[in-house]
């Protein structure tokens, strides 16, 4: 057809895409990401249900015990973390750059609180994942959550310098968006945890 | 010699290497040292972490990550010009590059790469299997084979392949002038020869590589030398490739179609890799973690399928099985579902027919992808799980097959009277059908718990996995890539040569093959470097079978070569297809299309008088006035 017969010489780049769904690029991106998150925390809670419930195993393991209270403790410091974190998104909505700022450094700061917490915890715990079953699926489900909240701290990190830098205005903000999404999804994530791990 | 190394490239990569291991080194001592380990210098932890930070680091230094890395610190971003699209001599398919055709080519050729050396592999395992007793190799080195033999076939040829095929044909067929994270799709293609030669690399593992089959059951896997670890970590580097390149495909479908473009006006190869990227997208994260819990059993003594720990058995065995198998089982759908693509595309164009049931097609597509979630444990009839769990994966598996016939029926429906052109692309389409419907007929029979149970662990299940991967998967490659060659190189291919090499390949398959299903059913274990006497003649057979099998290739590869760089110029449309790709010139301009085209058809309205597919024009314009005779789609 006519397109064969011009020459690649007159192109000066691609023409734009036929935008073929209301959905945005980089939000569908991300949705697909985490249904594939989720896949993997399934596959870990499937060992989890093999160890503790298949092979009807006591939970935690005999002569230990699981730091509930401050577990809980931790569990309302990274749900915090995810209002902050929608106070900054609706503050660079309406144009509120202080909102915007100190929201996303106060959510970045909450994740970082959580993953010392986390960090102390393994360090007083009494117990070493090469002790038994049960201690490899604490530390596997808790360290797999603890380096998608390492992650997700990488992308709030950048979103931060990025918002203290001027970036990010109520017309775009889709660059803070993004991880945002993330960052809510390691949060549910953890409620999940939290229950199987330590509450059940 | 200084700016080099700062520039994004071969250089900096090269410098980076050496960094990403002095980094493992020191993270290791340092962390060694902490904990009062002894000895601080351990090599199994010290290759352990560098074979996750030295590809990492040759990333970054390749220049995979600049864009990101400055648009993380919040500098000044460099607007896309598009130079770096294309790819103007030979030493641009070594280069970082985003367009999509440039990488779907790095992703075909390095796949075929693997493929050569799978094959040789497989040549020295005949070698060794030519007669009973030891000639060749040690039982040891023989484990090794077969695991990497399955290994690099697997998460280096047939999985990445057909994205690759995809990357270059699937933007052009739905009207998108490139996919939808260029930057991600360059990344995912450089996670591929990183895993492929980690693969090769654990050859050189004191211990030998990897051999523990391409399954890695625990807990044997987490008991072998240190070439298991290479797998561990190489099939890391593969899922996450492909679970990269399944997202860009998904989010390149939906919203980057072609005015027109509605969904079942989608050529089914658009179809099928958006099945098959759903599966990827779903499925993959389980080898992925099956391949953490053997990694953390083995670096850090986890205790995941260790049974005998502590008071009670605490460890779980099967649940490794359970979880491999639940992506693994929708792996073969991964390796299948492009393929059925692409035979979708072939039959047509040569048959000069609409295809049969074009509705059907999609849909069963779908069903597969739901249906292959239901499957899994078909694998491990005889695994010591719950007995109880035979019975409903007996049944869907032999349900699965349904959508599968009505796939094999809507082809056969195609081809009836229709006008066959048998050309090179066309017989590989048509020795897939045959070839294909043979392994799904002995897929069926394995799915009946009595007959898997006699037949588990014997060739019959080798014959069965190589007609549906050899003569399934590879043929519909072959087929895509003689019938896409034109479009990708700009030049036409020897098609006496490629007749000859379809049939040198189908007859020295079937005769490799075949036996196997009688050897099988006698009870020769697969697996074993050693067998009784009673196979003798056969195996000699098949041996002798697979050296042909093996020079075939050779034709191919000299057809591919000497055509690429001596073939005749290819016309834009040579096949007179329907379908977008076809309508630019060949090879494509650099950026696609001038302007989206608009989509006014379906993409199979052969032998329909004046059906067009799609147009250059914008929707306005290519409102029909009464003068363009557009087809009616039957919608």
């Amino acid at each position: 057809m006519e397109a064969s017969a011009i020459s690649h010489a007159e192109h000066h780049g691609p023409p734009p895409a036929h935008r073929s769904s209301r959905v945005e690029a980089p939000l569908l991106g991300m949705l697909l990401f985490i249904i594939s998150e989720v896949m993997i925390f399934g596959a870990f809670f499937t060992a989890y249900f093999f160890i503790r419930v298949v092979n009807h195993n006591p939970w935690p393991a005999p002569g230990t015990t699981l730091p509930e209270a401050v577990a809980g403790v931790n569990t309302a410091i990274l749900l915090s973390s995810s209002l902050t974190l929608h106070w900054s998104l609706v503050s660079v909505k309406s144009g509120n750059r202080f909102g915007l700022k100190a929201g996303i450094a106060s959510t970045f700061l909450l994740g970082l609180t959580f993953l010392f917490v986390q960090i102390n915890e393994y360090v007083h715990i009494g117990f070493a994942p090469y002790q038994s079953a049960q201690a490899s699926i604490f530390y596997g489900l808790t360290g797999l959550h603890g380096a998608h909240v390492f992650i997700g701290l990488c992308l709030l990190l950048m979103v931060t310098i990025r918002a203290f830098r001027g970036h990010y205005s109520p017309e775009s903000h889709r660059g803070m968006e993004v991880p945002g999404i993330y960052w809510h999804f390691v949060d549910i994530m953890w409620v999940v945890v939290y229950t199987t791990v330590y509450v059940l | 010699m200084l700016i080099k190394l700062r520039a994004p490239g071969w250089y900096r990569a090269a410098l980076f290497d050496v960094i990403g291991f002095a980094f493992a080194f020191g993270l290791v001592v340092l962390i060694r040292t902490l904990m009062h380990e002894h000895p601080v210098l351990d090599g199994y932890a010290i290759t352990t972490v560098a074979l996750i930070a030295v590809p990492l680091f040759f990333l970054v230094g390749l220049g995979v990550a600049d864009y990101w890395f400055y648009w993380a610190a919040g500098k000044r971003t460099r607007p896309e010009d598009h130079s770096a699209h294309g790819a103007r001599t030979w030493r641009d398919y070594f280069r970082v590059n985003t367009d999509h055709k440039v990488i779907g080519i790095q992703y075909v050729v390095t796949s075929f790469f693997f493929l050569l050396i799978g094959g040789l592999l497989a040549m020295l395992m005949r070698a060794e299997l030519a007669q009973p007793g030891m000639q060749f190799v040690t039982p040891e080195q023989y484990n090794g084979l077969f695991s990497v033999h399955a290994s690099l076939l697997i998460f280096l040829f047939v999985i990445p392949v057909f994205a690759g095929l995809a990357n270059f044909v699937l933007p052009l067929m739905i009207g998108a002038p490139d996919m939808a994270f260029p930057r991600l799709n360059a990344l995912s293609f450089w996670l591929l020869p990183i895993a492929g030669l980690m693969m090769l690399a654990s050859f050189l593992a004191p211990g030998g590589s990897f051999a523990s089959g391409w399954t890695a059951y625990a807990p044997l896997s987490t008991s072998l030398p240190l070439g298991q670890t290479f797998f561990t970590l190489a099939v890391q580097f593969a899922g996450a490739s492909s679970i990269a390149t399944a997202l860009n495909f998904l989010v390149t479908i939906i919203t980057m179609r072609a005015p027109g473009m509605s969904f079942f006006r989608m050529p089914l190869l658009v179809w099928a890799n958006f099945s098959t990227s759903l599966l990827v997208v779903i499925a993959t994260p389980f080898i992925a973690a099956s391949q953490f819990f053997v990694l953390l059993d083995r670096a850090l003594g986890f205790q995941f399928f260790n049974a005998f720990v502590g008071a009670g058995k605490n460890g779980n065995v099967i649940m490794y099985q359970h979880v491999f198998w639940f992506y693994s089982h929708p792996a073969v759908y991964i390796m299948m579902l492009p393929g059925f693509g692409i035979i979708s595309e072939v039959l047509a164009v040569k048959a000069r027919k609409p295809i049969f049931g074009y509705r059907m097609m999609a849909f069963s597509l779908l069903a597969i992808v739901v249906l292959g979630f239901t499957v899994w444990a078909h694998h491990m009839f005889v695994s010591g799980m719950a007995p109880w769990i035979r019975i409903p994966m007996m049944v869907t598996t032999a349900i699965i097959a349904i959508p599968t016939g009505i796939k094999v029926f809507s082809w056969l429906a195609t081809l009836w009277r229709g006008v066959l052109r048998l050309d090179t692309p066309m017989l590989f389409a048509l020795g897939f059908l045959t070839m294909f419907t043979l392994g799904g007929i002995s897929g069926v029979m394995l799915a009946m718990i009595p007959f898997d149970i006699h037949v588990s662990a014997t060739y019959f299940i080798v014959a069965h996995i190589h007609y549906v991967l050899f003569g399934g998967s590879l043929f519909t490659i072959f087929a895509g890539v003689y019938y896409w060659f034109p479009k990708m190189t700009g030049r036409m291919f020897d098609d006496r040569l490629g007749k000859l090499h379809f049939w040198l390949t189908f007859i020295f398959f079937n005769i490799t093959f075949g036996p196997m299903h009688l050897i099988g059913i006698q009870g020769m274990p697969r697996r074993v470097a050693d067998y009784a006497q009673q196979f003798a003649t056969w195996n000699l057979i098949i041996s002798l079978a697979s050296f042909g099998l093996g020079l075939s290739t050779l034709v191919f590869l000299y057809n591919m070569v000497a055509s690429w760089r001596g073939g005749p110029r290819a016309a834009a449309n040579p096949w007179r297809a329907l379908t977008l790709e076809w309508q630019v010139s060949s090879p494509p301009p650099i950026f696609n299309f001038d302007a989206v085209p608009t989509v006014v058809g379906g993409p199979y309205e052969y032998g329909v008088p004046g059906a067009v597919h799609g147009i250059f024009k914008s929707p306005a314009e290519a409102r029909p006035t009464g003068t363009i005779a557009t087809s009616p789609t039957p919608e």
